[in-house]
């Protein structure tokens, strides 16, 4: 897909090419991204020069795999990615706000308006409307035991932009448990403690989370068991290999035997690393059958393996360094670095370890772990894009559930806040602003109305009848959001559609101070190809 | 054995890495075989030090390298980024499982393989109904006759790494760069390749890769990691060497930072320039930091240097260049692959065995720790007995690091060099001891005498795949050997007249390499440290302070003081 469109040869543009051009880009990745928005919008799929799928709802996905050229769309383009950066979603509604806010000022300036005093009028709008979201939100108390009901309401209305409607309900609890899981009072939640592992096998349905953890290798020793319960689980980052040495290299010693001194005496070492491990496991299992598992940030070679397998302990070599912090989190005991302060309270326990092996992949379950504060969500689909897209609305789904226990916040969905908003500006605030930034501010309330109105595209409304209805009822004093279904609007509360406080506050910010970069725009020099030219 | 892991970050890294993946492929080919050369057959070269074995889903077997790949989105041209082994059944043509409501489907223009490609897959599929004796039989006429037009495809043709790539890559291997917005004019410094790569999930991704490989290895010996510096993609290997050295100490890493011979043009203006210098400074004392040996490779003409009497390169093409360096670089890991033996092995093939941890030793763990090789190669090698190797070692050998001193008087010089598939005289190879003896003889005539030298010999020499470019000159013969007079009249001859060379090639640790270390430490701190420095802004966008620069400077002060101890005063003066 590209955008060449907006990619006109001209170096230099003056001003009012260049305002023109920044709106045209900024109008035309709007278009691109339009049909995205909401429950009911398209999916795309993209089918590359050598045939690879990718299948995609969400525009940070989709902005990623556009080639872009416009410096314009560029700029618009890293905004839209950072507002996702920042509060996990919103890309779509950035690039849409963005592209809306020009369109609208667009018709000013046509009519010779200065592009400052709409800027001016942006300013005042903006600020106006985030007062008036900080009045419009609905507070939730967290506290110790956070409103499950309103976090998965949370939940669903992201995830069912992005999947089908049963699906992502399968979803919705499942990422609200994932979050509930790893959260602990009074420390910020750190999603990273959620681990998003995936297979190619089965169903997107069979998608489920695990409270425990789920590995992407196994044991490499073949007499290692497939299968073990109670497990107690050593964590720790020790090297059980053959380390190379200084004196390794050939020209360092003068004979063979010397040579075979010097392997002996480093192999040594590490076997008595490895005894060490045996002799705790010996201690702990010695009068019941429990079982030893040592997970492994660092190698263990084949004699080492050997000499633990023997000793029926199952062992993995170079997890994932993140994972030694998620397996003390979900199986307890700590994580060691050095096996001479080893102790039986270092380690974690797990009900159940067991491997499953696809073709040559291997995936290792801790499951069955005492009061975990670390868990997977283990996606399954039958096709990489499947996966893939199961997995970008995993990602949105959690940090939904995160921003509302942080927020402590939520803003009615649906095209609400929008209407809400755009009501209040254009009766309250306009007529507090003096001259002409009346118009900015005008401007600023009607690109708001964007969201509704491409909700109501993207079902098949007619946008002019949804709008009309929806200030309507607005004005009569009702909170009024789109019934996507109906066109009717309906109340956001009681269908249970809640958008994200700070992605609202994110959008709101961002926006306009972009789009106020690209009107007081003077000149565009294409910066780079200008200066190749031959001198 | 030990295994080895390649990296390669860049699209001229992935072209050096392609043609050196086709010599693997070509090896394991020509081994397979009945009717060649037993040298190939019993080369004593491990090929599981590179290589992985697998089984897709459909417990289909395969063998594929253990290979991370890096590049721009659609720098792989015609090839899937999942590569062509591990295809997923479709059941159903696609369908949208994940979605009811509408959708659109946006299909890029395919692209077209080449005829080189196109040939791959009706070999592929002749062996797939092989039992179809007739269809065989036509296919092997069919491409009888269009060896010629391939050859001749790929000279004119060859735009992407993959277009004459006949390897399978493992799904794990090919890593493409989404969502940087920019295309290569652009992205050409180190600062925006590192913002690229750190932030987002890029890095974690790569990492995760990178371990899947490691994590298979009993006893992995080393990373083989392949740069293309001369852009962004500098950044992005430097931040993937900081987490490799983070998460895997104990595993050296030997670092080729590789550029074609176009990105060393000069850019017209100044302002660039300064930007091309600052970047090189900075990219080579940040990669430093995170390797054990670091090799700088790219000359700015390889169709002027000496190779030129019996090669025929063009340097605009990288296709050609590439695979200059990559022969060098095949050579140079030959010795990770023979097998060690005691003093009672049988007589072999090989001799010299060493893994990257000992090459590291042999160049960098002497008194003066200098980390900076030189690579030098001869291709194809002269005959190692007889009159011709009369020629003193410098004579045949080509520098491929750019910026070096030539014909230096250094007491402490170390080199590690091998030799691959000489000849002894007229088309006879000679034997592991008769090329030992030579390279005796001949740092006994030197003038001058390195302090140490470690020798690796092995009678494979490197074999020439189809899709390798016609570069050899009309005085090398089919079997590489050098001929004194033409052969033919066709200026350049290519895979079909010649089908192996001899190679000698030597990395060295010498003072040769300090005008490439003092260029940088002068560019540093003319323009990024002195005071009122033109750069010293640059710097800062592209994320240094002033604290990290005098770090770098200070990296690259060590490296020249390491190798010229007098340098020390004067720079202080500065």
């Amino acid at each position: 897909m590209s955008l060449k469109v907006l990619n006109p040869n001209a170096e230099v543009l003056n001003k009012s090419h260049a305002l023109h051009m920044n709106i045209n880009a900024a109008k035309g990745l709007q278009d691109v991204l339009k049909t995205n928005l909401g429950p009911k919008g398209t999916i795309k799929m993209l089918v590359g020069g050598a045939g690879d799928i990718k299948l995609t709802k969400d525009g940070n996905t989709l902005l990623k795999e556009m080639q872009i050229q416009s410096p314009t769309a560029i700029m618009i383009a890293r905004t839209a990615v950072a507002q996702d950066e920042t509060s996990g979603d919103g890309t779509t509604s950035t690039v849409i706000f963005i592209g809306e806010l020009m369109k609208q000022s667009e018709r000013y300036i046509d009519e010779g308006m200065h592009p400052r005093v709409l800027v001016d009028g942006f300013e005042i709008a903006k600020r106006a409307t985030l007062q008036f979201l900080e009045k419009f939100k609905t507070s939730v108390v967290m506290g110790d035991e956070p409103d499950k009901e309103i976090l998965k309401m949370v939940a669903r209305t992201t995830l069912r932009t992005k999947l089908y409607e049963a699906l992502a309900d399968q979803l919705t609890d499942i990422v609200v448990n994932a979050v509930l899981c790893i959260r602990k009072p009074e420390e910020p939640i750190d999603l990273f403690m959620v681990e998003i592992m995936h297979m190619r096998h089965k169903f997107d349905v069979d998608t489920r989370l695990v409270e425990g953890l789920v590995l992407d290798h196994g044991s490499r020793h073949p007499d290692m068991k497939r299968r073990a319960e109670n497990c107690h689980i050593l964590t720790c980052n020790v090297s059980l290999e053959y380390e190379k040495s200084e004196v390794n290299a050939g020209f360092f010693y003068s004979s063979a035997e010397q040579r075979e001194a010097m392997v002996a005496a480093e192999r040594r070492s590490v076997d008595e690393r490895v005894q060490k491990i045996i002799d705790l496991k010996n201690k702990v299992c010695a009068d019941n059958d429990n079982n030893f598992v040592i997970i492994n940030q660092k190698g263990i070679d084949p004699p080492s393996l050997d000499l633990l397998a023997r000793a029926g302990i199952v062992a993995l070599r170079r997890a994932k360094r993140r994972n030694m912090e998620r397996l003390v989190l979900a199986c307890g005991g700590e994580p060691v670095n050095s096996v001479d302060d080893l102790t039986p309270d270092c380690l974690g326990w797990a009900g159940l370890v067991y491997e499953h092996v696809l073709g040559e992949e291997k995936y290792t379950f801790v499951e069955n772990v005492k009061n975990p504060h670390s868990c997977t969500i283990l996606i399954k689909g039958p096709n990489d894009h499947t996966i893939a897209q199961i997995k970008d609305a995993v990602r949105d789904g959690l940090r939904a559930v995160k921003n509302t226990i942080e927020d402590e916040a939520v803003v009615l969905g649906a095209g609400a806040f929008e209407v809400a908003a755009r009501q209040h500006l254009v009766n309250e605030v306009k007529k507090t602003v003096k001259g002409r930034a009346q118009l900015g501010v005008e401007a600023f309330a009607d690109a708001l109305l964007v969201i509704p109105k491409i909700l109501a595209e993207n079902s098949g409304l007619d946008t002019q009848d949804v709008i009309i209805e929806l200030t309507g009822e607005h004005d009569k004093g009702n909170v009024v959001g789109l019934n996507l279904h109906t066109g009717e609007p309906v109340d956001p509360r009681m269908e249970g559609i809640f958008d994200n406080y700070i992605v609202k506050r994110q959008l709101i910010n961002s926006g306009p101070v972009i789009a106020s970069q690209l009107l007081l725009v003077d000149e565009v020099i294409r910066a780079g190809r200008n200066m190749r030219k031959p001198s | 054995m030990r295994e080895t892991v390649t990296i390669q970050v860049g699209n001229y890294a992935n072209f050096v890495g392609s043609h050196f993946w086709n010599f693997q492929d070509e090896l394991l080919g020509l081994a397979d075989s009945a009717e060649n050369d037993q040298i190939f057959k019993n080369h004593g070269l491990s090929m599981d030090v590179l290589y992985r074995a697998g089984e897709t889903q459909q417990g289909i077997l395969t063998y594929t390298p253990r290979l991370v790949s890096v590049g721009f989105q659609g720098s792989l041209g015609s090839l899937s980024s999942r590569g062509t082994l591990y295809k997923e059944v479709r059941e159903t043509p696609v369908d949208y499982l994940t979605w009811t409501g509408p959708a659109t489907t946006q299909t890029s223009q395919p692209l077209r393989k080449n005829l080189f490609l196109q040939s791959l897959d009706w070999d592929e599929n002749a062996n797939v109904d092989s039992s179809r004796a007739n269809d065989n039989a036509k296919n092997e006429l069919h491409s009888e006759v269009q060896d010629k037009d391939i050859v001749e495809c790929l000279e004119n043709e060859v735009q992407y790494w993959t277009d004459f790539s006949k390897v399978h890559y493992h799904p794990q291997s090919l890593y493409e760069l989404s969502g940087l917005w920019t295309d290569d004019k652009y992205f050409n410094n180190y600062g925006i390749g590192r913002d690229a790569f750190s932030g987002g999930l890029h890095a974690e991704e790569v990492n995760e890769r990178l371990r899947f490989f490691l994590e298979e290895c009993d006893l992995p010996q080393g990373i083989q990691f392949i740069v293309d510096d001369s852009g962004g993609f500098s950044g992005v290997a430097g931040e993937f060497l900081e987490n490799i050295a983070d998460d895997y100490p104990n595993i050296p890493v030997l670092l080729y930072s590789v550029r074609s011979p176009d990105s060393c043009l000069g850019p017209s203006n100044r302002k660039l320039t300064i930007a091309r210098k600052l970047h090189d400074a900075v990219s080579f004392s940040k990669q430093s930091a995170f390797c054990k040996l670091i090799v700088p490779v790219g000359l700015p003409s390889l169709s002027a240097s000496k190779m030129s009497k019996y090669l025929y390169l063009e340097d605009r093409k990288p296709y050609h260049t590439s695979a200059v360096y990559a022969s060098a670089l095949h050579s140079i890991t030959l010795p990770f692959r023979m097998e060690p033996h005691g003093p009672s092995a049988q007589v072999s093939c090989t001799s010299g065995a060493v893994t990257i941890n000992d090459l590291v030793q042999i160049l960098t763990g002497q008194a003066r720790q200098n980390m900076v090789a030189v690579l030098d190669v001869s291709v194809p090698a002269p005959a190692f007995t007889g009159t011709q190797f009369q020629q003193s070692l410098s004579e045949i050998l080509q520098p491929l690091t750019p910026e070096t001193a030539e014909d230096v008087e250094d007491m402490q010089a170390l080199e590690y060099m091998t030799i691959h598939g000489a000849f002894a005289s007229g088309s006879k190879r000679a034997s592991i001891s008769e090329v030992k003896e030579a390279v005796h003889a001949a740092y006994m005539n030197a003038v001058r005498r390195p302090k140490f030298s470690h020798l690796s010999v092995s009678q494979c020499p490197l074999p020439v795949p189809l899709p390798f470019p016609s570069i050899f000159g009309n005085l090398v013969g089919k079997n590489g050997e050098l001929l004194d007079t033409p052969i033919s009249n066709s200026a350049s001859r290519g895979s079909l007249e010649v089908h192996s060379i001899p190679l000698a090639a030597r990395l060295r640790s010498s003072n040769a390499i300090l005008p490439f270390l003092e260029n940088r430490l002068e560019n540093l701190y003319k323009l990024g440290i002195a005071r009122g420095a033109l750069g010293a802004e640059l710097l800062g966008n592209w994320g240094f302070g002033k604290d990290d620069i005098e770090d770098l400077g200070e990296t690259l002060s060590d490296m020249v003081t390491k190798l010229n101890p007098a340098s020390e005063a004067s720079s202080d003066s500065d």
